[in-house]
């Protein structure tokens, strides 16, 4: 039986497109941290974590948030079962350079630690994991560009393999203000309902074109 | 199902450029960790565990020119070539994969303004294409950067496509180097020991960092195995804690669940298992909750080593040297002691290794935490453990 899409989301400069309809359009062009908050505040998170975070796990949190809305039943499944599993270009670079900024010059030296942890590219994965008590495979991949087969064939052998039974996957990358979020949360298809969508690569291409 | 065989490894670190070199040192209970003082790396003095420049680039010249890799791809190039001169894969066919671990990559590019490479070089995925080049690969290589398991992630990812009979061979290699980054990091989160690491023991403060690289090439072919009873391995899991992103779970849930899965993947149960290679990093916390994970999965009368005293943390190498350790200590029979371990100082009565002894080895079990809250085991043994 083929694993479906239950829901995803892609956020893109100024944009959050869900199940293929555009949902938010910031019209002011505002820069990351104002757009990302208006999205926030749309979508009615309350998680006031979320301000502590760096941009990377801001729009993959946020990415999450908008995937798993609606979906409340992925929390009455076995935690171990639900697997987070993300794939990103610039790993942590961005945070990385804004750490080496605090270190470079030893006349002002002042290394913090609320910086340094987010200079991991699966934290993402684990401030995902903590807000929903995840605790199933969860791997951070980099690749130069979102590899749809690659993804496709991992996270289908964890559900195919009975290791996982939901799972939230795909692509969210951030350097120096650009940004990008490509998320599904894909279960297995237990109702057979006609309009699902297949976690196939065809089919996704399609979707994210 | 295919057997997965180990059929080559290295190890690159302090303590050598080859598997033996460096097993023979932990066998004497020899540690690479030294003080240093070098202000490229530290401002106060800090000890740490360090590849030696000088030989890293002698060896290096008899195979290509140093100046064309940074430091990490250089230590990554002569690793696989050592593992692949055991074997007779041909790494430029399409029936083998390369695997990359690593955490923070060519970290040391972002604190060199003037160093001689392009800006993306700084990327993770910029190393495995230069890897993959030097041994004219064209298979889409794979990357992970888990923090702290990434080796072994790694390892479980890469061993999958094994099991698919996707490919034929795997070449699993990871690797960190020390800059300044990391220890000003773990030193602003007060991590760092101020003396070699003490794991699992009651005056241990924190850990010590360290650089290597380790390959292992995995295979089903069995026509390519030269062993009669060679190591395989036989599965593996990645959990999440799911509590804090910088701290382990206080009750050892996520690695007890690693655990058991990894246990059902490999179709065992926790009574064959003669050998835990923990992941030991010797900070208060993460001794504390993998002693309860370990408890819990009741393994806690089985021989337990951390061998962070050694290499120190070598982050995305950790978790393959410490495989590689584990396959040389069913290969020879032995148990390496826990160096630093004197007085236990965890709360459960795991079965820390305190001197090395020669005893039979058949099976061993891998363990891995880190940042996020990741955690992972795996599970390896000889072929004729059953």
């Amino acid at each position: 039986m083929t694993n479906i899409i239950s829901k995803y989301c892609i956020i893109k400069p100024h944009e959050v497109i869900v199940d293929g309809k555009t949902e938010f359009i910031d019209q002011e062009k505002n820069k990351f941290g104002a757009f990302m908050k208006s999205v926030y505040k749309h979508y009615e998170v309350k998680y006031p974590k979320y301000f502590k975070m760096d941009n990377l796990c801001k729009v993959a949190f946020i990415a999450s948030e908008i995937v798993l809305k609606g979906n409340e039943h992925i929390k009455e499944i076995d935690p171990v079962k639900v697997g987070v599993i993300l794939q990103n270009s610039h790993s942590s670079l961005d945070t990385d350079t804004k750490y080496n900024d605090t270190i470079k010059d030893k006349s002002n030296y002042f290394p913090s630690p609320a910086v340094f942890v987010y200079t991991l590219p699966n934290v993402m994965i684990g401030e995902i994991c903590i807000r929903n008590k995840f605790q199933g495979e969860n791997t951070c991949f980099i690749a130069k560009e979102f590899d749809i087969d690659f993804i496709t064939d991992h996270v289908n052998e964890l559900l195919d393999s009975n290791k996982l039974e939901a799972c939230i996957t795909g692509w969210a990358d951030y350097i120096d203000g650009e940004y990008s979020a490509i998320l599904f949360l894909v279960e297995k298809n237990k109702e057979n309902k006609k309009d699902n969508i297949s976690f196939k690569p065809e089919f996704i291409n399609r979707l994210i074109k | 199902m295919n057997n997965i065989y180990t059929v080559a490894d290295n190890i690159i670190t302090s303590l050598g450029f080859t598997s033996k070199e460096n097993f023979d040192n932990l066998k004497l209970g020899k540690s690479g960790i030294k003080q240093t003082v070098d202000p490229k790396i530290t401002q106060i003095p800090m000890y740490c565990s360090r590849v030696e420049s000088e030989r890293l680039n002698a060896e290096f010249k008899k195979i290509s020119n140093p100046d064309n890799y940074t430091r990490l791809e250089k230590m990554m190039i002569l690793s696989i070539s050592d593992s692949l001169q055991q074997t007779t894969i041909d790494p430029s066919k399409q029936d083998t994969l390369f695997v990359f671990s690593s955490v923070k990559g060519n970290i040391d590019l972002i604190e060199d303004e003037n160093h001689p490479f392009d800006k993306e070089r700084i990327n993770l995925w910029a190393i495995s294409d230069q890897v993959c080049k030097f041994f004219n690969s064209s298979v889409k290589p794979v990357f992970i950067s888990n923090a702290c398991i990434s080796g072994v992630t790694a390892i479980i990812v890469g061993t999958e496509y094994l099991k698919k009979g996707k490919y034929k061979n795997v070449i699993v290699c990871g690797g960190d180097v020390i800059s300044e980054f990391t220890p000003s990091g773990f030193q602003s989160f007060k991590a760092v020991s101020d003396h070699p690491c003490k794991p699992f023991d009651a005056n241990r403060t924190g850990i010590t960092l360290g650089e290597g690289v380790g390959t292992i090439i995995f295979s089903s072919d069995k026509e390519i195995v030269q062993e009669a009873n060679p190591v395989i391995f036989r599965g593996g899991a990645n959990t999440n804690d799911a509590n804090h992103i910088s701290g382990p779970s206080r009750t050892g849930d996520g690695l007890y669940y690693a655990i058991r899965n990894t246990l059902t993947e490999a179709g065992k149960t926790n009574t064959e298992i003669d050998y835990i290679s923990g992941h030991g990093t010797a900070t208060p916390y993460n001794d504390e909750m993998e002693s309860k994970a370990i408890k819990w999965a009741e393994l806690d009368h089985v021989p337990v080593n951390s061998l962070k005293s050694y290499w120190g943390h070598t982050l995305g190498a950790a978790g393959i040297i410490e495989c590689i350790a584990g396959i040389h200590s069913i290969k020879e029979n032995c148990l390496i002691e826990t160096a630093g371990y004197s007085e236990h100082g965890v709360s459960e009565p795991i079965n820390v290794i305190k001197e090395f002894n020669e005893t039979e080895v058949k099976n061993f079990l891998k363990t891995a935490s880190g940042f996020g809250g990741s955690n992972a085991a795996a599970y390896f043994s000889e072929l004729n453990a059953d």
